[in-house]
C-alpha cells in the first residue's frame, strides 16, 4: 500500500509537470532576446514593448473584455431565473426547458457557429461585436442555468419554508433568503462564463465582423503568420491577468468556488 | 458576501456598457473609418500609419490567406469591409455576382501611374471594378542541400518525404499537379482533374503540412526543405540566407497571379475607400509597399523608387522567359465544385 | 427535492423562464431550424444556395436528401470513423492520466492541501486554449524546445519531428481536456464512503480487488460524466488538428468548418453538422438513461 501511495504521488507530480511545463516555458521564453525559438540568448523586454506599441492587440483585448462583460451580464440575467424555475418549481414544459438549456452546451461549437452565421446572413444582421455577444450569450445562458441550479438544488428548502412560515411573500423570500444563498453559485457561473467568453475561438471565428476581432482571433492570426516571441508575451500577460482574477475571486468567495470548477 | 457580490455585478455592468459606447463612436466618425480586408503580410504598417496621420481616417485591417475567405465574407452579405483584395480569378467570380462596386475613375487621379501591362485583363476588362495591386508567381522555395530545383517533380518525390510543404489552396495544389502532367492549370476535363487528384493523394503522405501563410518561415526554420509558395515571402527569406535557400519557378511553368483592390458592394465608407485607393497609387507609397512586402507592384511610376536589390531580384521581377511559361488562374465555373470536392478528398485521407 | 405544495409556487415559473426561452428561441432554435432547411438544399455554383424551382417536385424526387446520402459515402464515413477513433483515444488517454491523480487528490492527499491542489489543476483551464495549443507548437517544432533539450543532452542526433503529426494532435487534445476528466472523477471519488473500503479490507480483499470491485463501480458516475465531457468536444474540434496536425488530417470538425469556409458548400456542411449533433445527442441520451437507472447520481 505504501508503494502504491508513492507511485500515485509520483504520477500526480508528473501530471502537474505536464500541465504546467508548457505554460512555464512559454513565460520564460517571452523574455528571450533571440527571435529564433529555443535558444536562450539573453533577457529582454523588447517583445513586451513591441506588444504595447501594437494598437491592433489593444483593440482585440478591449473587444474581448467588452464582449465577455456584456455576455456575462446578460447570461446571468437570463439564466438565474431559469435556474430558479427549474430548481424550485414544477410546471408543464419543464423537461422541454431543461432540454433547451442543456442543448447549447452539448452541441459542438462548430455546429453552433455555422448555424448562427447562416442565421445572421439570412436575417441581414451585420456581423459586429453585437453578433459576437449574441453568440456568446447563447451558450453562456446554459452554463449559468446549470451551475446556479446545482447550487439551488443543494440548498436546504427548510430555510425558505421557514421564511414563508414567518410571513414573507415569495418575492421577499427570494430577495432575502434564496438570492444570498444562491449568490456563490451565481458568481461561480459568472466567472465561468466570463472566462469561456474571453477564451472562445471557434464560435467567434464564425460570427465576428470587422473591428470585432477578439483576442483569440487575433492570436490565431498571429499563430498562422509565424511564431514570434510576441505571442509568448501576450500569453504571459493573459496568464497573469487570469491568475490575478482567480486570486481575487478566491479571496472574495472562498475555497469551495474553485472546487466547483467547470463541472 | 453581499458587498463583493455588488462589486462584481457593478464591474460586469460597467464593462458591458462598453458595448453601447462602441456603436456611438462609430456613428460619429463614420466617414473617418476604413475597414480593409487584405492578405496577410500584404500591407506594411508604416503605409497605414502614414495614411492615418495624413487624413485622420482610422484604418482597421483584417487579414485572410485564401480567396475563398473573401468570397465567403462577401457572399454572407453581412461582413462590413470597404476594401478587399481578391486575386484575378476570384474577381471573375465576384463581378458577375455584383459583389464589388464599379469604380469611379474620376476619383482616382493616380490611376495613370499604373503599368499598362497589368490593365485591361480578361477578368476585369477596362478595370471597371478593380485596380491591380501586387503581382507575383507561385513556385518552389527550397533548401540548397536538395540540389537545384527546376521541376514540380521534386514536390512529389518520395525522397523528400516529410520535408515538403504545400500551399493549403486547391487551385494552387492542383496547378502544381496539372503542370507536372503537362496540362494547363485551368484544365476543365473531369477525367484529367481526377488524375491530378490521384497524384495529390499519393503525394499527401510526403507532405509535412499544408500552409498558406507561414510557408516561408517554415522553410527558413528548417521544418521543411521544399516549400510550395508565393515568390515575395520566399524571396525575402532567400535574401536573408542566399547560400542556403533559393526560389525557382519550375520549367513546366507556374502560376502568375495579380491581386487587385476592389470595393465591396456593401461598403459604407466609400469616401475613405477612394482616398485610400488613390493614396496607394502614389509612387512613393507604392514603392514603400513593394520594399516592405517584397512583392512586385503594378505601379510603373514607382519603379525608380524601389530598392535596387528588390528591383534586380529575379524571383520578384522575373524575366520575360519565366513569365511566358506562367499562367493566370482563371475561374472554372461549375468545375469549381468538382475541384472543391476532390480537394476535400485529398485532405481527408 | 420535494416540490412545494403551495399553488402560488406553480404560477410564477413561466415569467422566470420566458426571457431565456425568447432569447434562445430566436438565436438558438431558429438558426438550427434554418440550418436544417439549408441541409436539404443544394449548393449554388459559387457557394450559396441553389434556388429550388418546384418545391413539391423537389421533395418528391427525394433530391432533398442528397447531402445526407452523400455523407454516407466511403470518404465521409472514413472521416467520421477517424474522428470517433481520435475522440475515443483521447478519452482513454485522459482517463489513464486522470484517474491516478484524481484518486490521489480525493483519497490520499492531506485534507488541508486538497483545495489548493484541486485549484492548481483548474488554473491551466482558466488560460487561453489557443495559447496552450501554441505552447505545444513551440515545444514540438523542429527547432523547438524538446528537440533542443534532446539534442543538447546528446540523447538524439537528429531532431525528432513531432509537430504536424497525429501524436502532436493527441498530446494537444489530451492536454486541453484533462481538467474535464480529473474534476468529475475527483467529485465522485471524494464522495466515496471510506467505510466501504474498510469493510472490503476486513472481508479479506486485497488492494487491487477492493479497487476493482468497490472503488471503480462506485465512481462510474464520475467516469461517465468525464467521458461525456471529454469525448463530445473532442469529436467536433478542429483547431488542435489544424494547428498541431499541420492541416493534414481532416476530422469531422475540420470537414464541417472546411465546407463552410473553403469549399463553400453550406448545404452539405449543414447536413454534416446535423449528423454530428445527432450523434452527440444519441450519446447523451444513452448517458441520461444510464444515469436514471443508477438513481440520479448524474453529475451533469
Amino acid at each position: 500500500m505504501k508503494g502504491t501511495r508513492r507511485l500515485l504521488a509520483a504520477h500526480t507530480a508528473l501530471v502537474y509537470l505536464f500541465l504546467y511545463a508548457p505554460i512555464a516555458i512559454l513565460v520564460v521564453f517571452s523574455f528571450n532576446a533571440s527571435r529564433q525559438t529555443a535558444f536562450w540568448s539573453g533577457f529582454t523586454l523588447d517583445w513586451y514593448r513591441q506588444l504595447f506599441a501594437n494598437p491592433l492587440l489593444f483593440r482585440a483585448v478591449r473587444n474581448s473584455l467588452v464582449v465577455a462583460g456584456a455576455t456575462t451580464f446578460i447570461a446571468v440575467l437570463l439564466g438565474t431565473p431559469a435556474a430558479l424555475a427549474l430548481a424550485r418549481h414544477e410546471f408543464r414544459g419543464k423537461r422541454a426547458t431543461q432540454a433547451l438549456l442543456y442543448l447549447p452546451v452539448i452541441i459542438p461549437e462548430v455546429v453552433l457557429g455555422a448555424a448562427l452565421v447562416t442565421f445572421f446572413g439570412a436575417a441581414g444582421l451585420r456581423l459586429s461585436i453585437a453578433t459576437v455577444v449574441i453568440a456568446h450569450v447563447v451558450f453562456s445562458v446554459s452554463y449559468v442555468a446549470i451551475v446556479v441550479r446545482a447550487r439551488l438544488a443543494g440548498l436546504d428548502p427548510a430555510l425558505e419554508e421557514a421564511a414563508r412560515d414567518l410571513g414573507a411573500g415569495p418575492f421577499e423570500t427570494f430577495r432575502r433568503v434564496t438570492l444570498p444563498l444562491a449568490a456563490p453559485g451565481i458568481l461561480a457561473s459568472a466567472l465561468l462564463v466570463f472566462t469561456l467568453s474571453i477564451d472562445d475561438y471557434v464560435i467567434t471565428s464564425f460570427v465576428a465582423g470587422v473591428g470585432a476581432t477578439t483576442l483569440p482571433l487575433h492570436i490565431y492570426s498571429m499563430l498562422k503568420v509565424g511564431v514570434t516571441p510576441e505571442v509568448n508575451a501576450v500569453s504571459t500577460l493573459l496568464l497573469a491577468g487570469t491568475i490575478v482574477l482567480i486570486v481575487i475571486a478566491h479571496y472574495l468567495l472562498g475555497k469551495d468556488l474553485l472546487a466547483k470548477g467547470p463541472s | 458576501m453581499k458587498k463583493s457580490f455588488l462589486l462584481l455585478a457593478a464591474i460586469f455592468f460597467l464593462v458591458s456598457c462598453g458595448v453601447r459606447m462602441e456603436p456611438k463612436i462609430e456613428m460619429e466618425t463614420s466617414s473617418k473609418v476604413l475597414n480593409v480586408y487584405i492578405w496577410t503580410n500584404y500591407l506594411p504598417r508604416e503605409v497605414v500609419d502614414e495614411f492615418q496621420r495624413r487624413t485622420g481616417i482610422a484604418v482597421n485591417v483584417d487579414t485572410y490567406d485564401s480567396n475563398e475567405a473573401v468570397l465567403e465574407k462577401l457572399q454572407s452579405g453581412v461582413a462590413d469591409y470597404d476594401l478587399v483584395v481578391p486575386s484575378d480569378y476570384m474577381l471573375k467570380v465576384l463581378i458577375p455576382q455584383g459583389l464589388v462596386r464599379p469604380l469611379d475613375r474620376a476619383r482616382l487621379p493616380h490611376f495613370k501611374n499604373l503599368d499598362p501591362r497589368f490593365l485591361d485583363q480578361k477578368f476585369d476588362p477596362g478595370n471597371g471594378h478593380s485596380i491591380p495591386y501586387l503581382w507575383g508567381t507561385t513556385g518552389i522555395g527550397y533548401n540548397k542541400k536538395v540540389g537545384t530545383v527546376d521541376s514540380w517533380r521534386v514536390l512529389f518525390d518520395p525522397k523528400y518525404s516529410g520535408r515538403i510543404l504545400m500551399l493549403d489552396d486547391p487551385r494552387e495544389a492542383f496547378g502544381a499537379a496539372l503542370k507536372l502532367m503537362g496540362r494547363s492549370i485551368n484544365e476543365r476535363d473531369p477525367g484529367v482533374l481526377r488524375q491530378a487528384a490521384e497524384m495529390l493523394k499519393r503525394q499527401k503522405p510526403l507532405v509535412r503540412t499544408y500552409n498558406s501563410s507561414d510557408f516561408a518561415n517554415l522553410l527558413a526554420a528548417g521544418d521543411v526543405d521544399l516549400a510550395h509558395g508565393y515568390n515575395g515571402e520566399l524571396a525575402e527569406v532567400v535574401a536573408n540566407a542566399p547560400d542556403r535557400l533559393a526560389y525557382a519557378v519550375p520549367k513546366e511553368g507556374g502560376t502568375l497571379w495579380i491581386d487587385n483592390l476592389s470595393i465591396p458592394k456593401g461598403a459604407r465608407n466609400l469616401d475613405s475607400a477612394y482616398v485610400f485607393l488613390d493614396y496607394l497609387m502614389e509612387p512613393e507609397v507604392a514603392a514603400k509597399i513593394v520594399n516592405g512586402v517584397h512583392y512586385a507592384g503594378a505601379n510603373q511610376a514607382a519603379l525608380p523608387l524601389i530598392d535596387a536589390k528588390i528591383r534586380q531580384d529575379p524571383s520578384i521581377y522575373p524575366s520575360k522567359e519565366v513569365l511566358d511559361r506562367c499562367e493566370l488562374i482563371e475561374d472554372l465555373g461549375k468545375t469549381t465544385q468538382l475541384i472543391d470536392e476532390l480537394w476535400t478528398e485529398v485532405k481527408a485521407r | 427535492m420535494a416540490p412545494d405544495r403551495s399553488a402560488s409556487f406553480r404560477k410564477p415559473a413561466y415569467p422566470l423562464i420566458l426571457p431565456a426561452w425568447i432569447a434562445l428561441g430566436i438565436f438558438f432554435l431558429a438558426p438550427l431550424v434554418l440550418m436544417l432547411a439549408v441541409s436539404f438544399a443544394e449548393r449554388g455554383t459559387y457557394g450559396g444556395i441553389e434556388p429550388v424551382g418546384n418545391l413539391w417536385a423537389y421533395l418528391r424526387s427525394g433530391a432533398f436528401l442528397g447531402n445526407y446520402i452523400r455523407s454516407f459515402g466511403a470518404l465521409y464515413l472514413w472521416i467520421g470513423w477517424r474522428s470517433l477513433w481520435m475522440a475515443a483515444l483521447t478519452t482513454a488517454l485522459a482517463i489513464a492520466v486522470s484517474f491516478p491523480i484524481a484518486y490521489y487528490l480525493a483519497i490520499l492527499a492531506p485534507a488541508r492541501w486538497k483545495g489548493l491542489l484541486l485549484g492548481l489543476v483548474v488554473v491551466p483551464f482558466w488560460t487561453s486554449f489557443l495559447i496552450r495549443t501554441y505552447a505545444w507548437m513551440f515545444i514540438l517544432r523542429t527547432e523547438g524546445l524538446l528537440n533542443h533539450v534532446l539534442m543538447g543532452t546528446g540523447l538524439l542526433h537528429h531532431p525528432v519531428e513531432l509537430l504536424y503529426t497525429q501524436t502532436a494532435v493527441l498530446i494537444g487534445l489530451v492536454y486541453g481536456e484533462l481538467p474535464f476528466m480529473i474534476l468529475p472523477l475527483y467529485a465522485s471519488l471524494e464522495k466515496l464512503d471510506r467505510s466501504l473500503l474498510e469493510a472490503a479490507a476486513d472481508l479479506g480483499a486485497g488492494g487491487a480487488q477492493s479497487f476493482w470491485r468497490v472503488t471503480l463501480p462506485l465512481t462510474l458516475p464520475g467516469l461517465a460524466a468525464g467521458v461525456v465531457l471529454v469525448f463530445v468536444p473532442s469529436l467536433g474540434q478542429f483547431v488542435v488538428s489544424d494547428l498541431l496536425g499541420g492541416a493534414r488530417s481532416m476530422l469531422l470538425g475540420n470537414l464541417i468548418q472546411n465546407q463552410f469556409a473553403v469549399a463553400r458548400n453550406k448545404p452539405f456542411g449543414s447536413a454534416l453538422a446535423f449528423e454530428l449533433m445527432a450523434a452527440v445527442l444519441v450519446l447523451l441520451l444513452a448517458y441520461a438513461v444510464y444515469a436514471k437507472k443508477r438513481g440520479g447520481e448524474a453529475l451533469l
